[in-house]
């Protein structure tokens, strides 16, 4: 998924109005997926908004220390999102892997038993012993399903964890954040944080209206 | 997983052009500390950090973009991209084939024929991306990825130091 295009971002300009600028235009991303990636069905949009989400956790990462605690908790719920979203994906891509597996397999034993009932009328069903792959199949339509069954799950901790936060104002939060940001602010001053410039922002003044 | 290192002395008033060049720098020592050992598929921590070493670098080159050479900073971007999605063609079947193992152990001795058919396919993959792994690292050292994102890094310094001397003169 193509970024957004950011414009009249000024290189000379101070670092925390470049990066506010920035956020701004991927938080809209962010939500542009909605309300598809919210439907079950929806598997690209959830695709595109993990990687909005992603591209968000990294700025915010960069400068929660010019933002204040929201953006630090904000890239945070990020992370959580992405990595959610990341597992969605993965039973997305692994699920029709499997079946197609499944599909290829069945075909090969289908040729098996047509060549182990070469000359008869019809093929009896003892023929079916020369399938090559009979054990094969219950494993894999255990995974297939196993899949089926996490996905679901995992869709359903997404959708749940999205109406948290909307109901807990995440967006105007941020925005909050962004607007009413802190005095001059110095990554010198906080200690390493796990992902980004620093944390433990001196001067944290921003209050958010919600506890995101 | 290797954590990012933090980056000291960036102000939020600094020219965007300036903190670019600090967090760049930052990111690409991170990017090839972590090449060491990372074509070894017995340890695949390796190319996982290596691989999000490459995301971090990537987005910053992202987020900065307005800051660096155009044309140079498009050909670093390009590179970093293939050598970030060749880490991933290595990873992917890495992680399931983690999970098939994992699958595997919790289910009946009569499914596990069919789970560990899928391993042998993800292994399949997993030496061929290791084999693209290679040739892409190949490419990145012939083509001195290292040196031309650090000449980015340079450029944007000199340009912010030659706008700090126009606007204080």
């Amino acid at each position: 998924m193509k970024a957004r295009a950011v414009k009249h971002v000024d290189p000379s300009a101070p670092l925390a109005d470049g990066l506010q600028r920035i956020i701004r235009v991927r938080l809209d991303e962010l939500h542009s997926f909605l309300p598809d990636a919210l439907e079950p069905t929806g598997s690209q949009a959830m695709h595109d908004m993990r990687i909005a989400a992603k591209r968000l956790r990294y700025l915010l990462e960069l400068s929660a220390f010019c933002f204040g605690q929201y953006a630090r908790t904000a890239a945070k719920r990020m992370k959580e999102l992405q990595d959610l979203l990341g597992e969605v994906h993965d039973c997305d891509v692994m699920l029709p892997l499997v079946l197609g597996e499944v599909a290829e397999l069945r075909a090969l034993d289908a040729a098996a038993v047509v060549g182990a009932a070469a000359g008869a009328q019809d093929v009896g069903p003892a023929m079916v012993r020369a399938a090559p792959h009979a054990s094969t199949y219950r494993g894999l339509e255990l995974y297939a399903a196993y899949l089926q069954a996490r996905r679901a799950l995992l869709f359903a901790r997404f959708a749940s964890t999205w109406h948290d936060l909307a109901r807990r104002g995440f967006r105007g939060g941020l925005e909050h954040a962004l607007a009413e940001r802190p005095g001059p602010a110095s990554s010198a001053l906080h200690s390493a944080s796990a992902n980004g410039v620093g944390a433990g922002d001196a001067s944290e003044q921003v209050v958010a209206p919600a506890g995101v | 997983m290797a954590k990012a290192s933090h980056i000291r002395g960036l102000q939020a008033t600094d020219p965007l052009r300036l903190a670019a060049a600090r967090v760049l720098e930052v990111r690409i020592k991170e990017l090839f500390a972590q090449a060491r050992g990372v074509l070894d598929i017995n340890d695949i921590e390796r190319v996982h950090d290596m691989r999000v070493a490459s995301r971090r670098l990537r987005s910053v080159l992202e987020i900065f973009a307005p800051c660096f050479p155009a044309v140079e900073h498009r050909a670093a971007l390009r590179d970093v991209k293939s050598l970030a999605d060749a880490l991933g063609e290595r990873r992917d079947p890495d992680v399931q084939i983690a999970g098939l193992r994992t699958f595997k152990g919790a289910v009946g001795r009569s499914d596990q024929p069919g789970v560990e058919h899928l391993i042998e396919r993800f292994r399949a993959q997993q030496r061929a991306g290791n084999a693209r792994l290679e040739t892409v690292l190949a490419e990145t050292q012939a083509s001195d990825l290292r040196g031309r994102l650090e000449a980015l890094v340079e450029a944007a310094r000199a340009e912010s130091a030659r706008r700090e001397g126009q606007a204080t003169a």
